[in-house]
């Protein structure tokens, strides 16, 4: 670690802020708004998604097309995933002084993870060596409105759904067993991990409002230079 | 964890471990020929192997792209990806499974690289305690030796990304060196069975059937 901060969760000098919350929760929408207000604001801002690593963010798309993989591969190929952006992107990032926003985070695979079969301890362990994020907003949404956002939108995926583990062969079912298990996993962590909870079903702008009025109340602390 | 426990399967699972040059394929390769023909279909498995990531692995490891964490992920997902598709059904089903490298390569060369081990023992944990695991010991030397006789060593398995030499025999002769000492750690942890790989050929054969003899008459298996 270059130059150590004692008041961010991590050590690093810039700050770590992660949206998290199942399929269709509006994450992405939230995310965008922030990443314009904070560079208003003039602050650095760096986005990483979920899946999206050059060494095998592709790699695990097509073997999710071909349905090939069980519990702990799918499990390690996320892991893998995740720590390769953590070392070209994130680190870098936070080191450099920036605010990295991060679309979904650890907690996602330990709630996917869990729900597929995968013992909770043996992928905490996995992830040891995530740094901890500043701040958690975790976007809680019913089952019933996420089902009737992604039916309109993208359509029920195979994965998201559930399908690969079984739960039901029709696929509104499984969608709905599948992330109410999700949903139980989050509530979970929510305070293992101090999740800050926003209503999902609430208006964008009144979710970002509240978004921005704890980033404000972190930053004035001076947290970051 | 189940690496820690015996696997109640009815097949029988055969690994050998070691580094490059120190012989251990070749003596799967003549155990395998033995065990093929006096019982039949015998099934055989190696390390970074998978449909799913092998390939993957290999370019990244041409582009020197890979630290150690994400080097070690990538091994870990071909075996887990391997381990369900490739070796647990036929243990299921009753059948002898040979594997050219087990998770003991990814202890030895994941801790050499400077991984955390309780990390890596965690991250494998799901896999299948094997009923035999022999460890063919050599020394650092001869197995340069023996690799230089057609290539000289690759990138990272000189350890070339710990930068501790320039030199890539150097650098080789480091690295291998530490994991040797990993693997020498393991013999006591994980009751590898350790075989002097200076030894002859026809020696180190003998003796290794030998072992397994008696490992199938326990599960009476005659051979």
């Amino acid at each position: 670690m270059s130059i150590l901060n004692p008041k961010t969760k991590h050590g690093h000098p810039g700050l770590l802020i992660v949206i998290e919350g199942t399929d269709g929760s509006g994450r992405s929408s939230q995310i965008n708004k922030l990443r314009e207000w904070l560079a208003i604001e003039s602050y650095g801002v760096m986005v990483s998604e979920w899946k999206t690593s050059r060494l095998i963010g592709r790699v695990i798309d097509k073997a999710k097309e071909q349905n090939l993989l069980n519990a702990n591969t799918f499990s390690l190929m996320y892991a893998a995933d995740f720590a390769d952006r953590l070392e070209h992107n994130i680190i870098p990032a936070l080191r450099a002084g920036l605010i990295v926003l991060t679309d979904r985070y650890t907690y996602t695979a330990f709630a996917r993870d869990v729900v597929r079969g995968v013992s909770p301890v043996w992928v905490r362990k996995l992830y040891d060596f995530a740094p901890t994020p500043d701040l958690v907003f975790y976007l809680q949404t019913p089952v019933d409105i996420l089902l009737k956002r992604i039916i309109s939108t993208s359509g029920l995926d195979y994965f998201e759904s559930g399908r690969d583990i079984g739960l039901s062969t029709d696929f509104y079912e499984s969608f709905k067993i599948y992330q109410s298990r999700i949903t139980e996993e989050y509530t979970k962590m929510s305070s293992e991990y101090d999740f800050i909870t926003l209503n999902g079903n609430d208006n964008i702008d009144a979710i970002q409002t509240a978004m921005r009025e704890n980033i404000k109340a972190l930053l004035n602390t001076g947290i970051i230079k | 964890m189940r690496l820690n426990k015996d696997h109640n399967l009815s097949g029988t699972l055969i690994v050998v471990e070691g580094i490059d040059g120190s012989g251990k394929s070749t003596q799967l390769a003549l155990l395998r020929d033995w065990l093929t023909s006096v019982l039949g279909d015998i099934i055989f498995t190696e390390w970074n192997s998978s449909k799913l990531i092998s390939e993957t692995i290999k370019e990244a490891k041409k582009k020197n792209i890979l630290s150690p964490r994400t080097f070690s992920l990538l091994h870990a997902i071909d075996f887990a990806d391997r381990l369900e598709q490739i070796i647990v059904p036929p243990l299921k089903a009753g059948f002898i499974v040979l594997a050219d490298r087990y998770v003991y390569t990814a202890f030895a060369r994941d801790v050499a690289r400077g991984v955390d081990p309780n990390w890596v023992r965690n991250m494998y944990g799901f896999s299948v305690k094997p009923d035999l695991s022999l460890y063919f010991k050599v020394p650092v030397k001869t197995s340069l030796d023996r690799i230089c006789l057609n290539r000289e060593p690759k990138f990272y398995e000189a350890g070339m990304d710990l930068h501790l030499s320039n030199d890539i025999y150097e650098s080789y002769k480091l690295f291998q060196g530490k994991v040797i000492t990993e693997y020498d750690r393991m013999v006591d942890e994980f009751g590898l069975i350790q075989i002097n790989a200076g030894e002859t050929i026809h020696n180190q054969q003998l003796l290794f059937r030998d072992i397994v003899r008696k490992k199938l008459s326990e599960k009476g298996i005659k051979v």
